[in-house]
């Protein structure tokens, strides 16, 4: 039964494997997960780590070789049309003919959606009226992604899957797409959000989850995702030699690094102390063998 | 006044509908292909002139080569290269993340060309009737052969599709099932062992259809003997040979069918 606890998304134990046999492959390799209501979630990883593998059973695209996934507390598969019908689906690549304009291609859009809004809303939404009249062909990959946006939002979806929205946009087009999310958001809707950006998963998410190899190795606020990752201070010493210090206490040991120098009258080239971040966590973490979780 | 009652259309013939409007459009922004469905298969009625008024073979080879035509070119090659444009382009792997089924998707795919083959077929009983052509023996037979044989070269439209590569690669794939659509029409002068085979192909089915349905000529008699209920029995045996064609299609393109361009 659905209650307002339930949430939008939640996968446990999720295993899918391609091929069968000696060349079987698992991609996905018992993957959890939880987004609830009115939150945006992240779910980071290296090519090949399988977001895609993940997203596509989600979407219902695909069957589960193990776990489960329940949208809204049901299956993607077997509820099929409750399912379509509350979520909205951004693909990593956009799928459009280019000599439909983009009030056709809304147009045909919404005859596919149960309770469409308005194309003109949509198109406002992703402020995108000035090219209703537009072929498709003749957008940029800003416009273009938003026209995805816009196709993805007619239905007004409860959860809304977006996989890697902003890969080859400006700056500019990046902001656009993540003030919608935040609006989108603070509606209630539920984000799911793949990203090689680390900066767009620290500006929008939640929670984020990182995966490797087929797992989620970090999951958490961004703050706990690097809690647990070393900061870093680096330097050049008196011999000319870089070095390259980690620590979990980043004062302390700055603190005793500077007050030796100071006592020998030693100058540190190039100082540089940072905390860790997620890009570092990401790193660190992505540059694990197969297998090691922490 | 009047009260306007709209009932109201099920989920699913309004998804197909909306796409199939959108396929419409496109087809009918190519020129060339829209000279290729509309007026390339009307252009054999013109051997009409070469013979004489009533003349039954002359009849029948302009008939058959119109129908066995609209199911080639607006129904076949234009729905093959469109669903691989379409599967090229993304937009079928976009559509089923949404509500959208496959069956409804692929209706969608189908419908502009059958409807410009329908119109092809039915504009071309007048056209045929003024050039001379003998009167029908029996017409709703000869305008269901025309849908028949459009629905099955919708389907081996969709097992094309499925093993081919792109746009481009359409152009070779497509020859088989010309092959399959064209020998039947050659193979009335070909000796009866092999005939026999040749009566299985698509193409053969048509044409034994058009002859019965327009001129009432029974197997390659040119003596046109049968009357309008006498034609629906011997229409029998080819609509079970495109029955069948209709369903080896279906079961090879559900087992193959690809959504999105090999990577």
């Amino acid at each position: 039964m659905e209650t307002t606890e339930t949430p939008a998304l939640e996968i446990s134990g999720l295993r899918r494997t391609y091929g069968t046999g000696e060349t079987a492959y698992e991609a996905v390799r018992g993957v959890d997960l939880r987004v609830e209501r009115g939150t945006v979630v992240a779910l980071l990883g290296t090519n090949g780590a399988g977001k895609t593998s993940t997203m596509e059973v989600v979407e219902g695209l695909a069957a589960a070789s193990g776990g489960a996934v329940r949208v809204f507390g049901l299956d993607p598969i077997a509820d099929r049309s409750e399912t379509r019908r509350r979520t909205g689906v951004v693909l990593q690549q956009s799928g459009f003919s280019g000599d439909l304009s983009v009030g056709e291609t809304l147009e045909m859009e919404a005859a596919t959606v149960t309770d469409p809004r308005p194309v003109a809303e949509v198109l406002t939404l992703v402020d995108l009226d000035h090219r209703i009249d537009t072929r498709v062909l003749s957008l940029s990959g800003g416009e273009r992604r938003r026209l995805d946006l816009a196709c993805a939002l007619l239905g007004r979806p409860e959860l809304l899957m977006l996989d890697e929205p902003t890969t080859g946009l400006d700056p500019e087009s990046r902001r656009r797409v993540w003030d919608l999310v935040r609006d989108l958001r603070a509606d209630g809707c539920a984000v799911l959000l793949t990203t090689h950006y680390l900066d767009e998963a620290e500006e929008l998410a939640d929670r984020v989850s990182i995966m490797h190899a087929g797992r989620i190795v970090r999951e958490g606020t961004v703050a706990e995702v690097v809690a647990h990752q070393p900061s870093t201070i680096r330097y050049v010493g008196p011999d000319g030699e870089p070095v390259v210090q980690e620590t979990d206490d980043l004062q302390g040991s700055l603190t005793e690094l500077l007050t030796w120098a100071a006592q020998h009258g030693v100058r540190l080239e190039r100082l540089d102390a940072r905390s860790a971040s997620l890009e570092s966590t990401f790193l660190a973490l992505a540059q694990e063998p197969e297998g090691v979780t922490r | 006044m009047t009260t306007l009652t709209l009932t109201p259309t099920s989920p699913a013939v309004r998804r197909t509908a909306g796409l199939a409007k959108a396929n419409a459009r496109l087809m009918l922004r190519n020129r060339l292909n829209l000279a290729y469905g509309f007026v390339l298969p009307l252009i054999p009625l013109a051997f009409l002139l070469a013979g004489d008024r009533g003349d039954v073979g002359t009849a029948g080879m302009s008939l058959v080569t119109v129908v066995v035509m609209a199911a080639l070119f607006p129904v076949f090659y234009n729905i093959l290269s469109m669903t691989v444009t379409r599967r090229d382009e993304l937009v079928l792997k976009r559509i089923r993340t949404g509500e959208t089924r496959d069956l409804e998707l692929l209706t969608s795919l189908a419908l502009p060309g059958v409807v410009v083959a329908m119109i092809v077929g039915v504009a071309a009983i007048p056209v045929a009737l003024a050039l001379g052509a003998p009167t029908p023996v029996n017409l709703p037979l000869f305008v269901l052969t025309v849908l028949v044989a459009s629905l099955v070269f919708v389907v081996l439209a969709f097992w094309t599709a499925a093993w081919t590569k792109n746009a481009e690669a359409a152009q070779i794939t497509s020859l088989p099932i010309i092959m399959l659509a064209v020998v039947g029409q050659m193979a009335l002068g070909f000796p009866e062992e092999v005939r026999r085979w040749v009566d299985l192909t698509p193409g053969a089915a048509i044409t034994d259809l058009v002859r019965t349905s327009w001129l009432g000529l029974e197997g390659t008699s040119t003596d046109p003997t049968l009357g309008f209920g006498e034609t629906w029995a011997a229409a029998g045996q080819p609509l079970l040979v495109l029955a069948a064609w209709a369903a080896l299609a279906a079961w090879l393109a559900a087992r193959s069918m690809r959504w999105e361009p090999r990577s």
